[in-house]
């Protein structure tokens, strides 16, 4: 008996869930499992198919059944109350009933999934960047035990490491943590389909991916044995996303081998698809050993050892018992041990820092602006749609008193208040949720834009902004959130309509004053809320405007610039400055160019600024140092003309300045002002990197770090004097710049078709990166702003058109009257506008108060700047007053008879 | 008869069936005897739908009985002819015979369908 098979329990659940739990039932059960183990003694493979579609048919059909049985009355009772099945019949009910009442005012819904879709559409966009950047957590295993180790020093308080440091701390901490690696970004010169390509890359240690606990997706990842002996491991792991993009997934990609700055690279593995590095929004394209890292590179000397070369970023896991504290307790002995070994790069404030990897987004120092900007974008998108939805109650409470006549009936032939309430909300929630709808979709539309979008970034940014679950919850939730609270309000109120009063006299309307209140009341919070966001839009656009208007010192004419390095090792030093003076005599011989100038780090280069140790006779340095430290660069002769910085004393760098002679530099005004006042500079004699060095010339002052900087001392040194294989072409040309930038890449290719050409661009987008912040600042709540006038403006239009509408009887007897008809419109724009007059008064005092707290993000403007206090509220009046003339116009072309008539 | 006297074509023959097997009539026997005496595969749910319908309009009545192992412990449920259904079997019958004497032969053709 026990071995009698049992019937599968699909089926068996099927059934039970559908057939009455009675005798009934169980005879339809106990015959058809009677049947299933008589046929299952002749194949049990069989006779389970033929249970399972036995019970298929049973549940169609009982169904089917017990729905007529129940139709009769559900009719009666369309809540349903208590059981699951009545919820479920009263809400497909109410489905159907709200679909059917929303398709008879086509306008209205239109309106209405507009408005949300944009509010929604625009909290979901920003969210799935919020999300991409800061909240979705990165694979790593238990990363409560993930230490980040960065230095802090003068002017930074979480910088990268130097590999030399990183080898220090990783030995002097074994008994706190586990381990610890970590990695150096890179740009890979990886064959492509038509040449060559520079792609973001990763090279790591060893024990990297062991550390964080990431798994291959394809073959294997890298272990220790990878990591040995300098130029020792052509081999690479591919990043999912690019393996994915660029070979198609192909599942035998391993063992295959790419060529990689010109030597083949063996894949041994594929990163899974949740890891794309560790640095967020810098998606590498491949990981190698860190040990090829200065032959990818390219530019010769020994990263590994050169401890003043800090760009590792470390991570290290604790041992289990270990804490935080013990950990920064061994840090700050390391810490303490390389400041006495080595004082030239361990300055004495100079310490490593430890950071839980969990507390971190992409760097304690970046995200300190980060959060603080991503927080004030989520409010911004968060008010655009508190306006979207003020304009959902609103409208709602219009159609609530159009159909107090429909309800009171309704409620005098017995409908339930609850039930009427379930059909209201049944209705905003529909739209809502048809809104987020729109909202996701609209999302998706403008996120692919963004991605598409050709910033001039200065690091290739790759975000997954796909939706994920996270984003799709959110917006399901926003969009369910608001149907409930912003048609609440309206349900209950037109659920509890007077039924004598209204009825008696539909046009004098009973409870219309509490409706009427309660929309000006939207009103005037919508404007209000405009006003903030258009006062800060206002400010920030200034402040961007302010920002343009700073003349950075060069750069001003069309220029095309030209990032290479010369790979070391091919290139001896000298071999090199053959290279770069043909290299220059060719782009001078191409048409337009005007001048041709090379330096090693451009003004205003983001990502990387240097200094040097700098002595003057006579000046002190500050207090705890032998020297002054001051940003230089190094540049060749041609450089000033071509960058546009005009040398205002003695003379720039000639080809006779060789090395074997005296060694010269040029300093800005700025430096002459700090440390060589009174007399001609020029002929002065200075101490830089510990060499004497001759000032021959003195430049006008430019823009070094960022665009608002006070000035600040600069030297330059000659090119002739100190190699530097990664270079920056700079060319002046009366002509296309963007074009000459290829031009140029093509000259570099034509004398050493592998030279690794970093990047092209122009002067312009190279001083756009600077503006990036302000610009998409400007634009983002800029556009947020307008979006939130037009949606006020919606519901201002819709307030004033119900008001004109309502007030249809009025306005005939008057007009019937004589009265002037612009008499009438002035009445009735005159009431919209009393309304955003309240809101706008009330929006400029919280903007007041909201300009001060931004004020550390203006530039130029002070925070109460009169030109935006006073534009936004004439823009808002503009904009309203059309809003509410338009409706309140309409109004004169009432026809007297019929107005009277329509009671 | 009165109004929802009507019967079905598989109402007849399934409660036909009913009346034939007696003490033994349920379900599952119901069933198996319909696809041997008139060659038609029903499912399950199908029967009990009709035997349900049959009770509702009372030409059928149902008691429970004894549950049983092989069943999965559920109850048996035994169908018999009511009065009623026994009172329209006999008039649907009727009709047929009368129709049928006006019809002298048919062809095997139509027959052996």
């Amino acid at each position: 008996m026990s071995s009698s098979p049992r019937p599968p329990r699909i089926g068996t659940w099927l059934m039970e869930s559908v057939l009455p739990p009675t005798d009934r039932g169980a005879a339809v059960l106990g015959d058809l499992h009677e049947e299933f183990v008589s046929r299952a003694s002749r194949g049990l493979h069989r006779a389970r198919i033929w249970y399972v579609r036995e019970a298929l048919g049973v549940a169609v059909r009982y169904v089917g059944q017990s729905q007529n049985y129940q139709r009769g009355r559900s009719r009666l009772d369309v809540d349903g109350r208590g059981t699951w099945e009545g919820f479920m019949d009263a809400v497909v009910m109410n489905v159907r009933f709200a679909v059917r009442r929303l398709a008879k005012s086509p306008m209205f819904t239109m309106v209405a999934i507009t408005s949300l879709g944009l509010g929604i559409g625009a909290n979901t966009a920003m969210f799935s960047l919020v999300n991409a950047v800061i909240i979705r957590d990165q694979p790593f295993e238990d990363p409560a035990a993930l230490m980040d180790i960065y230095e802090a020093g003068e002017g930074f308080s979480h910088g990268t490491l130097s590999y030399p440091d990183y080898v220090d701390i990783k030995e002097g901490s074994t008994d706190v943590f586990e381990d610890a690696g970590g990695m150096q970004l890179v740009l890979l010169q990886m064959d492509a389909e038509n040449g060559v390509e520079m792609v973001p890359a990763e090279a790591v240690t060893g024990n990297y991916f062991s550390i964080l606990g990431i798994h291959a997706a394809l073959g294997r990842l890298f272990t220790a044995a990878d990591d040995v002996a300098r130029g020792a491991h052509p081999v690479v792991v591919l990043g999912h996303g690019y393996w994915t993009r660029r070979f198609g997934s192909d599942p035998l990609i391993v063992g295959s081998e790419l060529r990689i700055a010109g030597r083949p690279y063996t894949v041994i593995g594929v990163a899974p698809k949740d890891f794309a590095g560790t640095v967020r929004g810098v998606e590498p394209v491949a990981f190698v050993p860190i040990t090829m890292y200065d032959e990818l590179q390219g530019m010769g000397g020994n990263t590994l050892e050169a401890r003043g070369n800090q760009s590792f970023f470390a991570k290290a896991r604790l041992r289990p018992g270990a804490t935080a504290a013990q950990a920064e307790a061994v840090a700050d002995r390391t810490s303490a041990s390389l400041r006495e070994a080595y004082p030239t790069y361990w300055q004495q404030t100079k310490a490593f820092v430890l950071v839980p990897t969990a507390e971190v987004i992409m760097n304690p120092m970046v995200d300190r602006v980060l959060v603080p900007a991503a927080s004030m974008i989520m409010v911004v998108v968060g008010l655009v749609l508190l306006i979207a939805c003020a304009n959902l109650a609103s409208f709602l409470l219009a159609r609530a008193a159009d159909r107090r006549k429909e309800i009171a009936v309704r409620l005098a032939i017995g409908a339930q208040r609850r039930t009427l309430v379930g059909q209201l909300l049944t209705e905003s929630i529909l739209l809502s949720m048809l809104g987020g709808l729109a909202g996701v979709a609209l999302a998706v539309q403008s996120l692919r834009a963004l991605v598409a979008a050709d910033l001039p970034l200065p690091l290739p940014v790759t975000l997954d902004l796909s939706l994920d679950p996270v984003v799709l919850g959110f917006s399901l939730f926003v969009s369910v959130a608001a149907g409930v609270l912003f048609g609440l309000a309206p349900a209950l109120q037109s659920a509890n309509a007077d039924v004598a009063s209204t009825l008696r006299d539909e046009s004098a309307g009973g409870g219309r004053a509490r409706g009427a209140a309660l929309r000006n009341l939207l009103v005037v919070g919508q404007v209000a809320v405009s006003v903030v966001l258009l006062v800060g839009a206002g400010l920030f656009l200034r402040s961007l405007e302010a920002s343009r208007d700073i003349d950075p010192g060069f750069g001003s004419a069309p220029t095309a610039i030209l990032k290479i390095t010369i790979p070391a090792d091919r290139y001896s030093e000298s071999e090199g400055l053959v290279y770069l003076t043909s290299l220059t005599e060719r782009i001078g011989l191409l048409s337009g160019v005007e001048a041709v100038g090379i330096i090693d780090n451009l003004h205003l280069e983001q990502l990387n600024t240097q200094n040097a140790r700098v002595m003057v006779d006579g000046i002190d340095p500050p207090a705890g140092s032998d020297f002054h430290r001051v940003d230089f660069a190094t540049a060749d002769e041609g450089f000033f003309a071509a960058a546009g910085i005009p040398v205002i004393a003695g003379r720039g760098f000639d080809p006779s300045d060789r090395p074997d002679t005296e060694r010269v530099v040029l300093v800005n005004e700025e430096f002459t002002r700090r440390f060589l006042p009174g007399a001609s500079a020029v002929g002065r004699s200075i101490v830089v990197n510990d060499e004497a060095v001759q000032v021959i010339g003195v430049t006008a002052d430019h823009k070094v770090r960022q665009l608002g900087e006070a000035p600040r001392p600069f030297v330059y040194l000659n090119r002739n004097d100190s190699y530097w294989a990664s270079v920056t072409l700079l060319a002046r040309t009366t002509d296309d710049a963007d074009r000459l930038a290829l031009d140029m890449m093509v000259a570099a290719r034509a004398l050493d078709p592998e030279i690794m050409v970093v990047q092209t661009t122009t002067m312009r987008r190279h001083l756009a990166v600077v503006l990036l912040g302000r610009e998409l600042g400007a634009m983002v709540v800029g556009g947020f702003a307008l979006l939130a006038l037009l949606l006020a403006s919606i519901g201002l239009y819709g307030v004033v058109s119900f008001a004109v509408a309502r007030r249809a009887k009025e306005v005939g007897i008057r007009l019937s009257l004589g009265a002037d008809p612009r008499s009438v419109v002035r009445m009735l724009t005159g009431a919209g506008m009393k309304l955003v007059a309240l809101g706008g008064a009330i929006g400029l005092v919280v903007a007041a108060a909201v300009a001060r707290l931004l004020s550390s993000l203006l530039y130029g403007i002070p925070p109460l700047d009169p030109v935006t206090f006073v534009g936004v509220p004439v823009v808002l009046g503009l904009v309203a007053l059309a809003a509410s003339w338009i409706p309140a116009h309409r109004a004169t072309r009432i026809d007297p008879v019929s107005a009277l008539r329509a009671e | 008869m009165g109004k929802g006297s009507h019967l079905g074509d598989l109402e007849e023959l399934i409660l036909l069936t009913v009346l034939r097997l007696g003490e033994d009539a349920h379900g599952g026997r119901v069933r198996d005897e319909l696809k041997e005496l008139a060659g038609r595969s029903v499912s399950v749910s199908t029967v009990y739908v009709t035997l349900m319908r049959l009770e509702e309009k009372g030409y059928a009545r149902s008691w429970k009985g004894e549950p049983t192992s092989e069943r999965g412990g559920k109850a048996k449920r035994h169908y018999e002819v009511s009065p009623e259904g026994a009172e329209v079997l006999e008039a649907v019958r009727r009709v047929r015979d009368r129709i049928w004497q006006g019809i002298e032969a048919i062809s095997t053709e139509a027959a052996g369908a």
